[in-house]
């Protein structure tokens, strides 16, 4: 058997090599795509457009509103003269925020009333919307503390702002809160599973419809031994894609790798089997090239959206998690995560990496006895 | 260009399409399908923060505390730890996201000095999720401060705030929730949309040259403008179908608020569906083989689409030369284009920035197309 | 189409893939009403040409005119004036019979009173009279063949191109296929076809043998019969053939041996072997034979002959 194995890898790598682009073609975008995603995906919040109205011009106020400029968070890009003029920003998208100090701020806080801050917000993107919010409160907060511990040394009477409790946040293993961290990992997964899926699934079917598929089963090869030579190489291809984008991720994104290379590749091979596997079952599921490449944007996309790859698993409907647990990419990303960022091993990581030996496991056995019958 | 040739291309073209029923099912149904998913599956609204809490002191002041983040509904408790080193292991198993630490001597600081400390720890990992929770635990504890204020002036015996206080009164426009389903749908049927489309076309010419028809076509008097129209034409109006799917069920299913005109929302969806089916097409010109052509089309559909349309990462905070990258996304403009006839209501003047993008897309795309139809085999 | 125009000339053609020469200053002078048959083994750059002259490649060197059109600067006129089938089968599988026609009626604009009557005839062409809506992809080859003749035909070409039409086609559907060539070339179609088959080649009006892109021979088949082979030819019934052309391939005064079914077709050359030494230098070798017998030579001989010829020229230059 391993004679017919290896002439089987012997075809599959001289067909790769043939193809001249094909490195290129393998390569080339994984490392683009890793270079365009890793700056492109992030939630975090800076520079939001923010437009301010001022109709007090007291003391009070103009230090309420260097308060807004300090921060990198917030860029003002329109200092307004009138409510139109903030409606009008916010309507046609110049801000994202607008902040209106009324009249009589100041007299009001004086006089120990409250005084309303209106804070008109975009809420079309809804996470900007609330992050930014979350930063108008504290600024907000740190600005009545201000004005608390100015007014309380010469007064009596007024409650000291350091009573109460003080919350100290520790962000642990990202402590800059860099959220590049978090994405990186993800897109070296994703990526991974969606050249791996497509390539497999393509394979099968290409040397079905160009009718090569027909000419090596008529050999004695096993269904076992084609499927193995298919896969090798891509499995080959996949970690080196791993490795390759890892590295990048590593020393150009700085991303902390403080976990074990060794528990790094064993996830990593148990992933790219049950991507195999999954690229396989497609391919026995369509007879043509157009099917295949159906089947891949139907499977691929959800699998990718739905591994928390950005959005919880946690923050989704019951069902939809039930799904995820069925998805390879969801327990990889738990583990990819885990090593470069934890550095946790084997023994916290076993029921990702069990998950994953078992979905493997399912996927490439399904793909075999379905082939088998497909040729039938 | 000769309207005879146009109709019998079509024509052609519906039937091959009519005759492979299972492509044409997966066509109609993945919209449908992937609203579902990606409907339900893309949220950033994190409900239940799981909470780890270690009370060194556990008296009723600091079960009060537990109690106000639990009552605040943003945290659950997973799990009561009983000493420090537990929080990592909980962590590291992902049991909580975040863990309180109440130290032993709590109730006692608050007593005497009025201020005692608490540390809340996250697992930064998720950034997202971590600043959220991090507002999330802030206000529980703004809220707690608020009633020690209160206590602390009572007893001695001053009237609480001389000075007065900042009443924060935001008011959220558009999407006046903060709900994201809002906020992502309109940019989910965009995505799909992209992702059809490429899907439908991009193999539509090499499928072709592979069987050898195309051969036998380029020897007959065909021009290109008449093969490319009648390759669309049917594909269009199934792109007209899918849209006619996914913007219902977002409607109608989702619930998003619907505030502007079906005419712009119908006038904008065709002007994109021609975009992402000339995308496809053009892909299924250049390149021969399905397997590149497919390719090719997966690696500039599906993640771009989806990471730099602006549908979950706001382009605003990409670094500048991403943002130009952004322009050549075209979903980018209908991004844009569906959520403000969704949520604000827009009309076709007020769109006319992206529209334009798309309509400078559609024409170069065309033309790229028209132009890359070679009828030669070399 | 002027009427004293030749329907297609080909002066100097040529077609280089990188280093590849498939075909190599091609010279061609083709009359209204001839059929043409391209003779040659397979990459001798038969369907090269035939793809030149459809506009459908573009020529490296040379030009060519079909139909009085240039093949380089108006393919868009040559392909009205022209009907072409591809080597590969290429009608959609996925359509019926009808709808290939209708397909093809509108793509070259058939006359929409005359396309009932023409799809009529094609149908009837083909042999597919109650079958008109079955899936092409159902049909056997002999039929697939001659609907795409119906097809490449339903807008009356003055010139048509087929490119081994008959491959993989049983042999009476070869008959019938050519039948139906001859009926064309009588209404004054031009018709250049290219084919592996000797047999076919007796059909053309004038053949013209290709190999390794050159136009090495050309005329009637009676003219290329009588194309003096070096020699005389004899048959000679033995066995093993394998064994019995090596040894004879290397004997002085043998221009060529060849396999022809059970037997071996010899020439001899003059002043080296005589007929009468055959058997027993074979014998002497182990190989059983029969007597040689002289006969005149076929199409195959000539073909083998000149394409052989060319090999060893080139071997040792």
């Amino acid at each position: 058997m391993f004679e017919r194995l290896s002439v089987m890898l012997m075809k599959e790598f001289l067909e790769l090599r043939r193809d001249r682009w094909a490195m290129f073609r393998l390569i080339a975008p994984l490392l683009i795509q890793m270079l365009v995603f890793g700056y492109a995906a992030t939630f975090t919040v800076h520079h939001v457009a923010t437009a301010i109205l001022d109709l007090d011009q007291s003391q009070a106020s103009r230090s309420l509103v260097s308060h807004f400029v300090a921060t990198s968070r917030f860029d003002v890009v329109d200092v307004a003269k009138n409510q139109a003029d903030i409606t009008r920003d916010i309507e046609e998208d110049k801000a994202v925020i607008a902040i209106v100090i009324h009249a009589g701020f100041a007299r009001d806080l004086e006089n120990g009333r409250s005084a309303p801050l209106q804070v008109i917000v975009d809420g079309t993107n809804s996470n900007t919307a609330l992050i930014a919010l979350g930063y108008i409160s504290q600024i907000v907060a740190q600005f009545s503390a201000d004005q608390a511990s100015r007014a309380f040394s010469p007064r009596v009477g007024t409650v000291p702002p350091e009573i109460g409790i003080s919350l100290q946040t520790r962000p642990w293993f990202n402590e800059g809160l860099d959220d590049r961290w978090f994405f990186i990992p993800g897109v070296i997964g994703t990526l991974t599973l969606l050249q791996v899926v497509s390539l497999t699934a393509f394979a099968i079917v290409r040397e079905r419809e160009v009718g090569t598929l027909e000419q090596i089963m008529v050999s004695p090869i096993r269904p076992f031994e084609f499927i193995l030579g298919k896969t090798v190489p891509f499995f080959l291809i996949g970690l080196g894609d791993i490795a390759l984008v890892s590295t990048f991720g590593i020393l150009w994104f700085h991303v902390p790798f403080i976990g074990s290379a060794w528990v790094m590749l064993l996830g990593a091979s148990l992933f790219l089997l049950a991507a195999l596997g999954m690229g396989l079952l497609l391919s026995t599921f369509s007879r043509t090239q157009q099917q295949a490449f159906a089947l891949n944007f139907f499977f691929v996309n959800p699998f990718f959206i739905l591994s928390g790859f950005a959005f919880p698993i946690a923050a989704m409907p019951k069902l939809l998690q039930w799904f995820t647990l069925v998805n390879p990419l969801r327990y990889f990303l738990v583990v990819i995560r885990a090593v470069f960022l934890k550095g946790v091993g084997i023994a916290v990581l076993w029921p990702q990496l069990a998950a994953l030996a078992v979905l493997a496991l399912a996927m490439l056995t399904l793909s075999v006895l379905r082939f088998r019958k497909s040729l039938d | 260009m000769n309207a005879r040739r146009l109709f019998a291309l079509a024509y052609k073209e519906t039937l091959q399409i009519w005759r492979d029923p299972r492509s044409l099912a997966i066509a109609l149904l993945m919209p449908l399908m992937q609203m579902a998913m990606l409907g339900y599956g893309v949220s950033l609204d994190i409900k239940h923060v799981p909470l780890c809490v270690y009370d060194q002191e556990n008296s009723q002041q600091s079960r009060a505390l537990v109690d106000r983040f639990v009552s605040s509904g943003w945290f659950s408790i997973s799990r009561t730890l009983g000493r420090q080193a537990a929080i990592r292991d909980a962590m590291d198993r992902g049991e909580c996201i975040a863990a309180l630490v109440i130290p032993v001597d709590f109730s006692r600081q608050l007593a005497t000095t009025g201020s005692a400390s608490v540390q809340a720890i996250f697992d930064a990992t998720d950034v997202n999720t971590t600043n959220i929770a991090l507002g999330y635990a802030e206000g529980a504890v703004a809220q707690a401060n608020a009633q020690i204020a209160a206590q602390w002036a009572a007893a001695h015996g001053i009237k609480p705030s001389l000075v007065g206080q900042v009443d924060l009164r935001p008011s959220t426009w558009f999407n006046e929730t903060l709900d994201s389903r809002n906020f992502i749908i309109p940019g989910v049927v965009a995505v799909i949309l992209a992702l059809v489309g490429a899907q439908l076309t991009s193999l539509t010419i090499s499928r072709e040259w592979e069987r050898g028809t195309m051969e036998q076509l380029i020897s007959t008097p065909v021009t290109a403008l008449e093969v490319m129209l009648g390759k669309l034409i049917p594909y269009f109006v199934i792109g007209l179908v899918d849209a006619g799917f996914c913007l219902v069920s977002a409607v109608y299913w989702f619930g998003v608020p619907f505030r502007g005109g079906i005419g712009t929302l119908f006038t904008t969806t065709a002007l994109f569906i021609i975009v992402v089916l000339g995308i496809g097409y053009l892909i299924s010109v250049r390149i021969r083989s399905q397997l590149g052509a497919s390719q090719i089309a997966l690696l500039v559909t599906m993640l771009p689409t989806t990471l730099l349309s602006g549908y979950t990462f706001p382009i605003d905070q990409m670094p500048a030369p991403i943002q130009a990258l952004t322009l050549v996304v075209y979903p980018r403009y209908y991004v844009t284009i569906l959520r403000a006839i969704f949520l604000k209501g827009s009309g076709l003047t007020d769109l006319w920035v992206p529209l334009l993008g798309l309509t400078v897309y559609a024409v170069a795309i065309i033309w790229l197309a028209a132009r890359a139809f070679r009828k030669r085999l070399d | 189409m002027n009427e004293g125009t030749p329907a297609i000339i080909a002066e100097g053609l040529t077609k280089r893939f990188q280093s590849f020469t498939a075909v190599d200053r091609l010279d061609l002078r083709i009359d209204r009403g001839e059929i043409i048959g391209f003779i040659g083994p397979n990459g001798a750059g038969k369907s090269t040409t035939i793809r030149m002259l459809c506009g459908l490649l573009r020529p490296s060197a040379g030009r060519a005119s079909v139909a009085g059109f240039d093949v380089e600067h108006e393919p868009e006129s040559v392909r009205e004036h022209i009907g072409y089938m591809s080597q590969k089968f290429s009608l959609y599988g996925d359509l019926t019979v009808r709808e290939n026609l209708r397909f093809f009626g509108g793509i070259y604009r058939v006359p929409r009173q005359q396309f009932a009557e023409r799809m009529r005839f094609a149908v009837a062409m083909a042999g597919l009279q109650g079958r008109e809506d079955a899936l092409v992809r159902t049909l056997a080859g002999g039929w697939k063949q001659r609907l795409a003749l119906g097809c490449a035909i339903l807008h009356r070409p003055p010139i048509l191109f087929l490119d081994e039409p008959t491959s993989g086609v049983e042999p009476e559907a070869r008959r019938r296929f050519w039948d139906l060539i001859h009926d064309l070339a009588a209404e004054g179609v031009t018709i250049l076809v290219s084919t592996h088959y000797m047999d076919e080649a007796e059909y053309c009006n004038r053949i013209a043998l290709i190999d390794r892109g050159r136009l090495v021979a050309m005329g009637t088949p009676g003219e290329l019969r009588g194309h003096r082979l070096g020699g005389d030819l004899f048959e000679i019934a033995c066995a093993p053939l394998g064994a019995a052309v090596q040894l004879l391939s290397g004997t002085p005064g043998v221009v060529e041996a060849a396999i022809f079914g059970d037997k071996l077709h010899v020439v001899l050359g003059a002043g080296g072997t005589s007929a009468a030494d055959l058997p027993r230098l074979l014998t002497a070798h182990g190989i059983e034979a029969r007597l040689p017998r002289p006969i005149s030579p076929n199409l195959e001989d000539v073909f083998v002959q000149l394409v052989s010829g060319k090999q060893e020229e080139r071997a040792a230059p």
